[in-house]
């Protein structure tokens, strides 16, 4: 699994378990950004051999914006409200 | 520190009660029986999505998949999912189902092969039982028949 909800992949026990801190619905980055995808992609795929055990979550190191920003919480909140 | 979603989907589903998290009944742990270099790769989304041309999933309790060419050729895919985050990935599915970039990584070598199919369903069903006990084994049967040898969940 490539996820990017931590507490919700902590709470259910999935082989192997790869956290991106990207927001939700964006796990293989930003609309477009091809380049990025597939360097998400590779990443998740070469931790493969590295899980040892069920219920293990590996971060990928993948972080949304480059200067280590969190503003974009507060838009994905206001985004998932829409979701009531 | 990663954000936290459950408090924010508990927030948005009140009054009704939080969503709850199942984890499989039984161990789900599979040695890895090849490099993933030699490996047969499929996607699993449960974004619901689809091509065009295949039958829509119903919302919100529609435990059916389809399968999905790994072609990135084979046409436009749609999500179906009535999720409200899905304003962007709609715009552009690959950020959730990265069928361009694991045709790319086959090119490349980085995986032995393409599945032909990937795999798409409904998530967030609250009918756990019939996930564990009907959906997924009609999908491991299809991976099996194809020879997958690593699948991807992706989670919508």
């Amino acid at each position: 699994m490539i996820g990017t909800a931590h507490d919700i992949m902590s709470k259910v026990t999935s082989p192997r378990a790869a956290f991106v801190d990207h927001p939700v619905g964006r796990t293989f980055g930003p609309p477009h950004d091809r380049p990025r995808n597939e360097i998400v992609l590779a990443k998740a795929l070469a931790e493969v051999p590295y899980f040892a055990r069920a219920g293990e979550i590996h971060n990928l190191g993948c972080d949304w914006s480059p200067d280590g920003s969190r503003a974009w919480e507060d838009d994905l909140r206001a985004e998932m409200s829409h979701d009531r | 520190m990663a954000l936290e979603y459950l408090p924010i989907m508990a927030q948005n589903s009140a009054p009704k009660p939080p969503r709850v998290l199942v984890s499989p009944s039984k161990p789900a742990w599979c040695p890895i029986a090849k490099p993933v270099s030699e490996s047969r790769v499929a996607l699993l989304s449960s974004a619901a999505l689809r091509l065009a041309h295949q039958t829509p999933f119903i919302p919100r309790e529609d435990s059916s998949y389809r399968r999905v060419p790994s072609d990135p050729g084979a046409g436009e895919i749609i999500i179906d999912h009535h999720s409200g985050i899905g304003k962007v990935p709609k715009q552009d599915p690959e950020i959730v189902f990265p069928r361009t970039a694991m045709a790319r990584l086959a090119e490349k070598g980085t995986i032995g092969a393409l599945a032909p199919f990937h795999f798409s369903f409904m998530g967030g069903l609250r009918e756990h039982t019939k996930i564990e006990n009907v959906l997924a084994p009609a999908i491991v049967n299809d991976l099996k028949q194809a020879q997958v040898d690593l699948a991807l969940l992706v989670p919508y």
